[in-house]
């Protein structure tokens, strides 16, 4: 190419598209439904970020909760990172402003596919940093197709890694930028994406580990230079101190060990360059005798403490990632696992076999800002490893590095050797045209596959909304099946404005948005000991659920069950979940073993334990279903769990302290209302007929017996006389 | 069962004139006797366990000290099979959990004697499994101070697994005592970091004139790779959940390498899938050397194919592993 314009033409184009492909694969879920809000969280994001509209920056900051955890409430303000909700509430602010009548939802809908396009852009930024304008636009269409990152930013999941991921990626971009160029601009733009990304996600984190780690290790390499000594002395400070201003995050970066990693290199780098000064100005023996004496006692101690805070403040992090929770509830989330191999071919296809390639052309080639990409890499594969939801932290570093690989190998094996500027020295140099045109159609062939994969999977594995379900039938016609929002529906049109709905902790975030009512626990799952409660009350028998239930003051009770229709997410499926969690808090009156056979198997049917049987959760999932054909025609009796596929074991169910108010349509929701005592305790046992042997009674005896009961013995023995 | 019983009895002397001394004696001595007899056994039961924190039992020991009646003590037993020939590795782990739990009691400042540890070896008390009609090894049961163990007083291992932790909750909830478990500090780590930092530092020392090596892209870039590696084949999974090397269909003894569901993995699938990412990535890395290195033409032309050939081949292998674990997976490439 000769003229420049038609490179940055050709590049600016490429990028445009780019960005429009991430955009577009991302609205399955929107096309196929609607725009509506997905999953669990983002019904929180949603619902403060309404709040953050109708009421304003200030009230937000100081919204108190009462809806949430009843009865203790949550300050919302202090425990959120603010950045998705105030972005969304910006960009809807500045859209009215413009007379573009938006509602907020929408806004919320389509953030996490807008700012994939912005991803994109820092990434191909990044990159072109790194490499060249050619890796760059590749990793920039690798990142807006890869399913690693669709996962987390589908239109509708408004959640805060569909906006941090570019705040990530455009954090490392200054970061780079300001070592590369050591100007204190680059770098104050630096911390300021820093600063966003603080307020947007609590993986900023790993950016405040990762830069000192860089800096560290060029020191280590002796790549110290004053580029780096200005980049991070500023980047530390000014950052530092932005960081301090979201409410969440508060004394925590000179407080906990994590933060602790960038203060100790930044203490390092100060002494680092001032034995650099000290080089300068004095004789070669003075400096020599200064050396042994100060720093082999304080580097060394800075050292091992940096090495130490690192390992362990990572470390810790990792292990208690969600908060200070108690194990059953991390064990119980499956983000918290593991990964295997296959998530992670599932995330990544063919980037994650060849970015070790980029990866090797990089440290081949080192310099500054490459050491900074391989650490990157390092550390982000070893999260990914660890956990499954830090995937979305190692997919742009594959991206970058696969797009390094792959532009290299077109590089030389696309262009024509003829039309170069400089003709070959000699003849043998090419490897000839045909070797050149296979290599390139396979290579773009697996780009193509790439391609199809990513689609395939966005469409079939990250693109359900999971508030509204769809089956297909054989002929390709599809049901929608609507409950959970009908049932929400029905209890915000159908119950007092306070009524308090119980239900576990999975639905609290959508109960409070779609159905506007006070919830006992839900996903911000801060307290253990309330959720035990909740799962103590699902797990016990009905009398003593209902003293849990009249002490938390429960009116309704809301349980998700599909033995109907086969959806195999629904409460009995975790219930197990439910029983360790309150084994945890209350161990003498839940024990897990009584949820089991003698032989140790979970099991509803017949042969299930007599205490699973009896228990409110199973009570209330299997209510009147013992009545019920599920599959018409087909050879099942009555009460036959299609997720399960066992023919219940209790199938006559009766409730005294409870009523079924509600069942949605595919039975999937049902919602019970608790009843209040009723004027008097209804006796258990029959009345004592006292029949009088003498017509005269002495008055003593009766009230002897005491209280209420006795009077009315009394009564009745003197109707009888 | 009561004949056995019987019969084991009647073969212990001690035991059979103890007998017959219980019978012969007036009542009112026979209480004494009992009261004799059993601060004999809490005596000899302490000192066993001052000297060693689980008692070593065999059959006749036993009998008398945990199922013979006159007890104010809890016993809790474990069954094992310690002796090398067994092969059982499970007993080994279980037994230095059961000790980090028995000297955790012995050295607390709650030790009493309402509360003994033992353990039966299989094969120094056969007889005793045989008894109990106890087919399986470790296993660890309860002996109450009053009445027979009931059936929550075995442990539950298959569900719980033998941490000590789950072991003083299991035992806390059938005696009531509160073991708070103390773990020696596991300095083994520490050691192994000691040396290997002492290794590297005298390699260093020893090659102190020329350190050029350090200085050594390849090898810095073989170490990222390996990490990589190691990560995206899954090694952390396998490192955190312990699968099995591979599976062995017990009815035609077929070994299978590659699990069959997507959500697991055995440990030579992830070697596997090691190799295949590897082979891609050196393909990829051919193809790179092929063009730019100069040399001969013919023998840069055979590295290029060569390196096609890795990641086309390599590549549509791998895919066809994940299909057959991805089920419904439509794509695939070259090989089905």
């Amino acid at each position: 190419m000769k003229q420049p314009g038609w490179q940055s033409l050709l590049s600016f184009s490429i990028l445009f598209l780019a960005c429009l492909a991430g955009f577009s694969s991302r609205l399955f879920a929107v096309i196929r439904f609607e725009s509506i809000i997905h999953e669990f969280d983002p019904w929180f994001n949603y619902r403060s970020t309404h709040h953050l509209t109708t009421n304003g920056f200030y009230e937000f900051l100081n919204w108190f909760d009462e809806r949430a955890w009843y009865p203790l409430g949550r300050i919302v303000g202090g425990t959120v990172y603010p950045g998705l909700m105030v972005t969304a509430g910006l960009i809807h602010y500045v859209l009215n402003l413009l007379h573009i009548t938006v509602h907020i939802r929408d806004v919320c809908v389509f953030l996490a596919p807008v700012f994939s396009g912005l991803t994109a852009i820092s990434t191909f930024l990044l990159t072109r940093e790194l490499w060249n304008q050619g890796a760059g636009l590749l990793a920039a269409c690798f990142i807006a197709i890869v399913p690693g990152y669709i996962s987390r930013s589908v239109a509708g999941s408004f959640d805060n890694e569909g906006i941090a991921i570019f705040a990530l990626q455009f954090t490392y971009y200054l970061w780079v930028k300001s070592v590369k160029t050591g100007s204190v601009f680059w770098t104050i733009g630096c911390c300021l994406s820093y600063f966003y990304m603080v307020s947007a996600w609590g993986g900023y984190v790993f950016i405040i580990n990762l830069i000192p780690l860089h800096v560290f290790v060029l020191l280590l390499m002796q790549r110290y230079s004053r580029r780096v000594y200005i980049a991070y002395s500023t980047f530390y400070i000014v950052g530092l101190v932005l960081s301090m201003q979201i409410p969440f995050v508060g004394f925590q970066p000179i407080r906990t060990s994590e933060h602790m990693a960038a203060a100790g290199v930044f203490a390092l780098l100060q002494a680092y360059a001032f034995l650099q000064y000290l080089k300068d100005r004095l004789t070669r023996q003075e400096f020599q005798t200064l050396f042994f004496l100060g720093v082999s006692l304080a580097a060394g101690m800075v050292f091992l403490t940096v090495i130490y805070l690192t390992y362990t403040g990572l470390y810790v992090r990792l292990l208690t990632c969600y908060a200070k929770i108690h194990i059953p509830i991390i064990a119980s989330v499956s983000e918290h696992q593991p990964t295997t191999w296959v998530s992670f071919f599932f995330d990544l296809h063919i980037l994650v076999c060849t970015f070790p390639a980029g990866l090797w052309f990089c440290i081949k080639n080192i310099n500054d800002e490459r050491v900074f990409v391989a650490l990157y890499a390092i550390s982000a594969v070893y999260f990914a490893g660890v956990m499954v939801r830090l995937m979305l932290t190692l997919t742009p570093v594959v991206c970058m590095l696969s797009a390094v690989a792959f532009s290299s190998v077109f590089e030389h094996y696309m262009g024509d050797d003829t039309k170069r500027e400089k003709p070959p020295e000699k003849a043998e140099e090419g490897l000839g045209p045909n070797i050149k045109s296979i290599v390139t159609m396979l290579m773009l062939m697996l780009l193509m596959m790439f391609a199809v994969h990513c689609t395939w999977v966005t469409s079939n594995a990250y693109s359900s909304p999971s508030v509204v379900l769809a089956s297909y039938n054989h002929d390709g016609t599809r049901n929608i099946l609507d409950d959970f929002r009908e049932a929400y529906y029905w209890l915000r049109q159908n119950t007092d404005e306070h009524a308090r709905v119980m239900s576990w902790w999975d639905y609290g975030y959508q109960i409070a948005g779609m159905a506007n009512r006070t919830t006992l626990v839900d996903n911000n799952t801060w307290n253990n000991s309330h959720i035990a409660l909740v799962g103590k009350a699902m797990s016990s028998n009905e009398s003593a659920a209902y003293q849990i239930m009249r002490s938390l003051d429960v009116d309704y009770v809301l349980i998700i069950f599909g033995g109907v229709i086969g959806y195999s997410g629904d409460d009995i499926n975790k219930f197990l979940w439910m029983v360790r969690i309150a084994e945890g808090e209350h161990p003498k009156d839940i024990r897990e073993s009584d949820y089991f056979t003698p032989q140790g198997e979970f099991r509803v049917d017949k042969a299930g334990s007599p205490t699973l049987l009896n228990c409110l959760m199973y009570k209330m999932s299997y209510y009147r279903f013992g009545e019920m054909q599920v599959r018409r025609g087909a050879l099942t009796p009555p009460g036959f769990d299609r997720t399960r596929n066992a023919e219940i074991g209790n199938k006559d169910i009766k409730f005294k302290h409870l009523e079924e108010a509600f069942t949605s349509e595919h039975w999937l929701v049902r919602i019970y209302k608790v009843k209040k005592l009723d004027n008097r305790e209804p006796l258990d046992h029959k009345l004592r007929s006292v029949v009088p042997k003498q017509k005269y009674t002495s008055k003593k005896v009766p009230l002897m017996l005491g209280g209420e009961f006795a009077l009315q013995v009394w009564r009745d023995s003197f109707r009888f006389s | 069962m009561a004949s056995v019983w019987v019969k084991s009895i009647a073969n212990l002397p001690v035991l059979s004139v103890f007998l017959l001394l219980v019978l012969c004696l007036p009542p009112g001595g026979g209480q004494k006797k009992k009261e004799n007899l059993l601060s004999e056994k809490v005596d000899q039961m302490m000192e066993w366990s001052s000297r060693r924190s689980v008692v070593r039992m065999n059959g006749d020991k036993f009998r008398r000290f945990v199922k013979a009646p006159p007890r104010n003590y809890s016993v809790i037993v474990m069954f094992t099979a310690l002796q090398p020939q067994r092969q059982c590795s499970v007993c080994r782990q279980a037994n230095e959990e059961y000790q980090v739990l028995a000297n955790s009691w012995r050295y607390s400042s709650a030790f009493s004697n309402k509360l003994f540890f033992t353990v039966v070896d299989y094969d120094e008390g056969a007889d005793v499994f045989q008894q109990l009609n106890m087919n399986s090894a470790p296993t660890f049961m309860h002996f109450p101070a009053k009445g027979k163990p009931k059936r929550a007083d075995t442990f539950d291992l298959q569900r719980i697994g033998f941490a000590s932790e789950q072991l003083a909750k299991w035992i806390a909830d059938r005696t009531d005592v509160q073991i708070r478990v103390f773990r020696p500090p596991n300095y083994s780590g520490t050691i192994a970091l000691a040396l290997l930092v002492s290794l590297v530092g005298g390699l260093l020392y020893l090659r102190r004139n020329n350190l050029e090596f350090i200085y050594n892209k390849t090898g810095w870039a073989m170490a990222a790779l390996c990490v990589v590696f190691a990560m995206t084949s899954g090694q952390m999974w396998n490192h955190i959940r312990g699968p099995p090397y591979a599976h062995k269909n017990p009815q035609n003894g077929q070994v299978s390498y590659i699990h069959g569901s997507s959500q697991a993995q055995f440990v030579a699938e992830s070697h596997i899938i090691l190799l295949l990412n590897a082979a891609i990535t050196m393909g990829m890395v051919l193809l790179n050397e092929a063009a730019t290195s100069k040399g001969d033409v013919g023998k840069r032309r055979i590295i290029c194919l060569v390196g096609l050939g890795l990641v086309v081949f390599f590549f549509s292998f791998l895919l066809s592993i994940f299909r057959s674990k991805y089920h419904g997976y439509p794509y695939s490439f070259l090989i089905k």
